[in-house]
C-alpha cells in the first residue's frame, strides 16, 4: 500500500477488449457493448487522476465533466461526432510535461508499461480525458433511449460512432498539448507494418502536432521478442513516416529497439538470447536524419 | 414618607400588592420573556457548528474516497478480473465504510472488517502469490509486467485501498477528512493499520504452493521482523498449503555488494521458517526483475554485461 504504487495502474488490463465478432449472437453491432456501471467507473477514474496522482488538478470538477460528457449518450450511436466532446475535453484537459509525450500504435502495453504511471512518460492513458475512457466502451441503443449494453458500433459498423469520436478527439487534443521532444513507440513485429498509414496516430495526432512547440520527433521501433522482425527504421512503413516527417519539416530520429523499453520487454524473456544483454546494445544506435543532409545510418 | 409600596396586603401572597389586571400583564410579559429566552438559548444552540472531527496526527481521509473506491472496485471486477464481475461493488462500498464510520478511528478490529472481508473473497492461483517487503515500487513494476502474479495490491480488496487514507469519528456520521491517526503517533490500532494487518493475514493465510517474497537487498534490515511481511504474513502461512517460501533479494543497481541471501536477518527468516516446516530457498537479483532495474538505468555496466 503505497502512494502511488499501485495506485494508478488502473490499466492493469490482463484481458483486452472482445474481437468483435461481426453480429454474433444477434448483437446489432461489432464492438463490445456500453461498460456496466460506467457513470461509476468514470467518476472513480477521474476522481482518483485528479486527488491522487496530480495534486494540481484538484480544481478539475468531475461532476461536471462527466455532464459534458453524457450528452453523447442521447445520440443516435452513429451519429456522434469528435466536436460533440468538445466541453468534455475543454473541461478535463490539462497540460502535458514538455518532452513527456508518447504516441504510439499496437504496443498498448508495453507503453503503459514503460509509462510507468505518467512517472516516466505520459501517453494519451495517462492524461485525464484518456485515463478515463481506457478500455471502455459506450453508446445509446438504435432505436430507443437508454444504453445499449449489448453491444456498441466499431468503424466498420460506421464512422462517427460514440468511442471513436472520443479518441479522435482525445487524440487530437493531446497532439495540440504536446511540447518539446516527441516520442513514438511502434510495433516493428506487427504484420500490418508498424505505422498504420491511416490509424489514429496518422490521422489524428501528426496533422495537429504544434510545429513550432516541438523540438524533434523520436520514434523506436520494437520488435516482440522472438518474433519475426517485420520492419525496422528505414524500412517499409516506417520509411514513408520518416518521409512524411521530413516533409513535414520535423527533425527526427529513428531507434531499433530502444534499450530501455528492451529491457523492459526482456522481464517476461529473462532467457532468451536476444535478451543476453552483451549483444543487445549493438543495433541500438539510431539512425538520425540530418534534415538538411541526407538520413546517416549507422550501426 | 410614603411607605405605600410596603404596605401589608392581608391575607393574600405576601409581595404582590397590584391589581389584577397588572398582575395577568406581569404574567404575560413574564411568558413571553421565558418564551424569547427559550428561543434564543435553542437558536444559539441550533447555529452552533457542528462538533468539530476529532483531531490527528496522520493526514485526513483522501478526498473523494468512496467515488475512488466504486471505481475501482467496477473497473477491477468489470476488467482487470471480469472473473469477478458478479460482485456486487455497492454492497461493498457500503461495507467498507460502515467499517469505520462513526467509530473510535484508534479502537479498529478486524471484526469492523469481517462483512467487507466476506463480500471481496477472492482465490488466488497456488505458486501465483507475491509477497514483498521494503519494495513498493519494484514490486509492483513487476506484477504488471507478469501478470499472473499476485501482490495484495492486485487482489480485489488490496487494488480498492492502495494509497488510500480513511478514517471516521464516534460523534459523526461523516469521514474526517482533517486528520486521521497516524501508527506512530497517535495509536496503532487504527482505521488503515488495522484493515491492511487484517488482508495481509487472509493472504497469507490462502496462499498455497510456492510462495514467492521480494526483498531489498539494498537496505539495513532485509528482512524486518518488524514489517507486516513478518509479523502478519510469515506466522500466517498454513505449511500444510505454503511448502516453500522463495525470496528474490534484489540490490540497489548502483550499488551491488555482497551476496544478500546471507545476510543474518535471513538466516533469521530461514530459521523461522523451517520451524514452521516450510522450506525456504533464496536467489540473489533474479534476472528478470534485474531487468526491471535496468529500464532506469539501462548505460549501467550490470545492464551491459551477461548476468
Amino acid at each position: 500500500m503505497a502512494a502511488l504504487g499501485r495506485a494508478s495502474s488502473l490499466l492493469s488490463l490482463l484481458p483486452l477488449l472482445l474481437v468483435p465478432a461481426a453480429g454474433a449472437g444477434g448483437a446489432r453491432w461489432r464492438g463490445e457493448g456500453t461498460s456496466p456501471h460506467l457513470r461509476s467507473i468514470f467518476l472513480g477514474r477521474c476522481a482518483e487522476y485528479s486527488s491522487l496522482l496530480s495534486p494540481e488538478l484538484r480544481d478539475k470538477n468531475c461532476t461536471a465533466i462527466w455532464e459534458a460528457f453524457k450528452v453523447v449518450l442521447d445520440k443516435d450511436p452513429c451519429s456522434v461526432f469528435p466536436l460533440d466532446y468538445d466541453l468534455f475535453i475543454s473541461l478535463s484537459r490539462h497540460s502535458i510535461p514538455r518532452d513527456k509525450s508518447l504516441f504510439w500504435e499496437n504496443n498498448h502495453l508495453l507503453v503503459t508499461s514503460y509509462a510507468e504511471n505518467a512517472r516516466r512518460f505520459m501517453p494519451l492513458c495517462d492524461v485525464l480525458y484518456g485515463r478515463i475512457g481506457d478500455f471502455l466502451s459506450w453508446c445509446r441503443q438504435e432505436n430507443a433511449s437508454g444504453l445499449d449494453y449489448q453491444s456498441c458500433p466499431t468503424s466498420e459498423d460506421c464512422e462517427n460512432n460514440p468511442v471513436d469520436s472520443y479518441w479522435k478527439m482525445a487524440s487530437m487534443q493531446y497532439s495540440r498539448d504536446s511540447t518539446g521532444v516527441i516520442h513514438v513507440m511502434l510495433n516493428g513485429s506487427e504484420p500490418k507494418g508498424a505505422y498504420p498509414v491511416k490509424g489514429f496516430f496518422a490521422d489524428f495526432e501528426i496533422p495537429y502536432l504544434q510545429k513550432d512547440k516541438i523540438t524533434r520527433i523520436e520514434i523506436w521501433v520494437m520488435h516482440e521478442i522472438g518474433r519475426p522482425k517485420v520492419e525496422s527504421c528505414g524500412e517499409g512503413s516506417v520509411k514513408i513516416l520518416e518521409e512524411r516527417l521530413e516533409k513535414m519539416g520535423f527533425q527526427y530520429r529513428c531507434i531499433n529497439d530502444h534499450l530501455p523499453v528492451k529491457l523492459l520487454m526482456c522481464v517476461d524473456h529473462s532467457t532468451h538470447p536476444d535478451c543476453a544483454l552483451n549483444s543487445m546494445i549493438l543495433h541500438t544506435r539510431p539512425r538520425t536524419c540530418g534534415c538538411g543532409g541526407s538520413p546517416v545510418l549507422l550501426h | 414618607m410614603a411607605d405605600h409600596r410596603f404596605r401589608p396586603v392581608s391575607g393574600e401572597k405576601p409581595c404582590c400588592d397590584i391589581s389584577k389586571k397588572a398582575q395577568i400583564c406581569l404574567c404575560v410579559v413574564f411568558g413571553l420573556l421565558v418564551v424569547v429566552i427559550i428561543a434564543v438559548v435553542v437558536g444559539i444552540v441550533m447555529s452552533r457548528p457542528p462538533p468539530q472531527h476529532q483531531e490527528w496526527k496522520g493526514a485526513g481521509t483522501t478526498a473523494h474516497f468512496y467515488e475512488i473506491i466504486l471505481g475501482r472496485c467496477y473497473t477491477y471486477t468489470q476488467i482487470v478480473r471480469p472473473e469477478l464481475g458478479h460482485k456486487d461493488c455497492q454492497k461493498i462500498g457500503k461495507a467498507f465504510t460502515n467499517a469505520f464510520l462513526s467509530k473510535d478511528p484508534c479502537s479498529s478490529t478486524e471484526q469492523d472488517y469481517q462483512p467487507l472481508m466476506e463480500l471481496t473473497n477472492q482465490t488466488v492461483p497456488c505458486d501465483k502469490t507475491l509477497l514483498w517487503s521494503k519494495t513498493n515500487e519494484l514490486v509492483h513494476e513487476y506484477a504488471w509486467v507478469q501478470q499472473e502474479l499476485f501482490t495484495l495490491e492486485n487482489t480485489l480488496l488490496g487494488y480498492m485501498a492502495d494509497g488510500l487514507r480513511w478514517c471516521g469519528d464516534p460523534g459523526s456520521p461523516e469521514m474526517n477528512y482533517q486528520s486521521c491517526p497516524d501508527r506512530r503517533t497517535d495509536c496503532s490500532n487504527n482505521s488503515v493499520s488495522v484493515f491492511w494487518n487484517a488482508v495481509s493475514k487472509r493472504f497469507a493465510e490462502d496462499a498455497c504452493g510456492v510462495v514467492h517474497v521480494l526483498l531489498n537487498g539494498s537496505v539495513h534490515n532485509t528482512f524486518d521482523e518488524r514489517s507486516t511481511f513478518a509479523r502478519v504474513e510469515v506466522f500466517n502461512l498454513h505449511p500444510e498449503k505454503v511448502h516453500t517460501l522463495q525470496a528474490w533479494v534484489m540490490q540497489d543497481i548502483r550499488n551491488i555488494s555482497s551476496d544478500s541471501c546471507s545476510d543474518a536477518s535471513i538466516k533469521n527468516l530461514k530459521l523461522i521458517l523451517s520451524k514452521r516446516n516450510i522450506t525456504f530457498t533464496c536467489e540473489n537479483n533474479y534476472r528478470p526483475i534485474r531487468f526491471l532495474q535496468c529500464v532506469k538505468y539501462p548505460e549501467h555496466s550490470s545492464c551491459r554485461s551477461k548476468i
